[in-house]
């Protein structure tokens, strides 16, 4: 019995090994592919100019100022409409019919597939509001695809505050609000730090909902108001390795715009990652 | 049960029933606390006693399904009124908790926090912070490092802490809710000493598990069992001469 129990938990935890090892063993040789192959493209010119001559030279800066736009501009709607809808939820909310309805709203939303949002942003605010093709269309739309992990996110964040802190406040003749915004939140900044960081991950590769609402196949100039369309990595790369005649002539650039792609994500979530540590030291003894 | 008190009354209960759901945990609950006075509530785990203290602040708010009737007069104001604010009240009746619960910020930032969001002035503020810390027994030790987060200190040094907070909002009446109770015997006899030196200007409610520590500190001890508050008197009278069986009983160590 004793040596069956051990012979069961060594098989267990080389199975375990073996998972892990894949996983890491598929990063590994992604990461290897893109990078090899596109690290010899990589140049100053590559990242600070535009697509030249039917986007078989010159750059992709054009690309990389777009989904800079927006991550930024989707952050800056689903963040603080994400964890204000975070904090009805856990502090507000009576649990009961509405919340329950609620509560499956946001985990539908999770499940839709990207291109549904990418049609809805199309409907409601390329066309409805008029936005046309745009930024501010594309940037909304995003926004809204990434709204249910911001939610989530922020939902564990504040759920583990531990009670003691609210006690606290609250006994010190401090209103609710104002402990959720001094006490609470602060104490919630590092879990939302985290659904912003799979946020960013999200809106930077996301390609159908754009495609919907704004990004450009080709438009070598830089946008100038958040009502200008824009140019994407995502998109770009997918243009580039599926559509016109010179798709084995771009491979360099495909690599390339792939290997941006993924450091300009890297660059993102280490900044976040620095918020976040900064905020961890201060709530760890 | 004493009538008058040399010091005046402070909280007067009538007939205070409290349920969670079914459960009616305090029954008809009627006593007088004494003003500048230390008062200490005693009983076997589960009899009511810190639920009781939490009716004085309308900490239980904060549970749903919580249901209090009753009345509970703070210096002659009916705390469960509808008028009553309950921001207020808790300005006025601080409380201390069994686990030292320091916000994780700098030492003068847990001080200043009352104080700033009631509207003190920026200026007044590091006054305001060596005056709630040199009540609090704690400023010697921790003067030369108010930046320093509170969570670096000692589990005793912390307690200070939060009792220095909560002097830091001038309150009238502080709860204390066994807050001794994950403190080492140093720690305790100085929270202890910190509490005698307190009731000049405060008037002082503290549950505790301690039978010694409510003989060593307290003026007034109520024993509850079981939802009742079985016994009211003077500290001495309740240890010396109990009047009721159940008090003699759980004093004398036969059970809790």
């Amino acid at each position: 019995m004793f040596s069956n129990a051990k012979l069961n938990e060594k098989i267990a935890f080389a199975l375990l090994k073996v998972a892990m090892a894949m996983v890491i063993a598929f990063v590994v040789i992604i990461l290897y592919d893109i990078i090899s192959n596109g690290y010899g493209i990589l140049s100053i010119e590559f990242i600070t100019s535009a697509p030249r001559k039917g986007m078989t030279q010159g750059g992709i800066f054009p690309a990389i100022v777009g989904t800079t736009y927006l991550i930024m501009g989707s952050m800056i709607v689903a963040l603080p409409l994400g964890i204000l809808a975070a904090i009805y939820l856990t502090e507000y909310a009576q649990p009961g019919k509405t919340t329950w309805m609620i509560e499956m709203a946001i985990n539908n939303l999770a499940g839709t597939p990207s291109v549904v949002f990418g049609l809805f942003g199309l409907a409601i605010f390329v066309k409805y509001f008029g936005f046309g093709d745009s930024i501010l269309s594309a940037s909304l739309t995003l926004a809204l695809l990434i709204l249910p992990i911001i939610i989530r996110a922020s939902q564990e964040a504040l759920l583990t505050v531990p009670k003691e802190y609210r006690e606290a406040s609250l006994a010190l003749g401090v209103t609710k609000w104002e402990t959720i915004r001094k006490v609470v939140l602060p104490a919630a900044i590092p879990g939302v730090v985290t659904g912003a960081i799979l946020g960013v991950g999200r809106v930077a590769g996301e390609t159908a909902p754009i495609l919907l609402t704004g990004a450009a196949y080709f438009y070598p100039r830089l946008p100038s108001t958040i009502f200008s369309q824009f140019m994407a990595l995502p998109y770009h790369l997918y243009v580039l390795a599926t559509a016109g005649t010179n798709i084995s002539q771009t491979r360099p650039i495909q690599y390339g715009t792939a290997l941006i792609l993924l450091l300009l994500v890297l660059f993102v979530n280490v900044i976040a990652v620095t918020i976040r540590s900064h905020y961890r030291k201060k709530l760890k003894r | 049960m004493p009538e008058t008190y040399e010091n005046g009354t402070e909280i007067e209960v009538k007939n205070l029933n409290l349920w969670y759901g079914d459960n009616h945990a305090l029954h008809d609950i009627s006593i007088d606390i004494p003003k500048n006075s230390v008062t200490a509530f005693i009983g076997p785990s589960g009899c009511g006693k810190s639920t009781f203290l939490r009716c004085l602040n309308r900490m239980n708010d904060l549970i749903p399904s919580c249901r209090i009737e009753g009345h509970v007069n703070v210096s002659g104001e009916d705390i469960y009124s509808r008028e009553t604010d309950v921001v207020d009240l808790r300005k006025k009746v601080g409380m201390v908790f069994q686990k030292p619960n320091p916000f994780p910020m700098s030492i003068f930032d847990n001080i200043s926090y009352g104080p700033k969001i009631h509207g003190m002035s920026k200026k007044e503020m590091p006054s305001i912070v060596e005056n709630a810390l040199k009540s609090g027994a704690l400023w010697e030790e921790i003067a030369d490092r108010l930046d320093a987060s509170a969570l670096d200190l000692s589990g005793g040094q912390q307690q200070r802490l939060c009792i220095a907070r909560t002097l830091a909002v001038k309150p009238e009446v502080i709860l204390f809710d066994e807050p001794c109770s994950a403190l080492d015997p140093i720690s305790t006899s100085k929270i202890e000493d910190l509490i005698l030196e307190l009731k000049k200007d405060y008037t002082i409610v503290i549950v505790t598990h301690n039978m010694q520590q409510a003989a060593r500190i307290s003026d007034y001890t109520a024993f509850f069992l079981l939802g009742d508050l079985i016994e009211f008197g003077k500290t001495n009278q309740i240890f010396e001469n109990p009047q009721k069986k159940e008090t003699e009983d759980y004093i004398t160590g036969r059970f809790g």
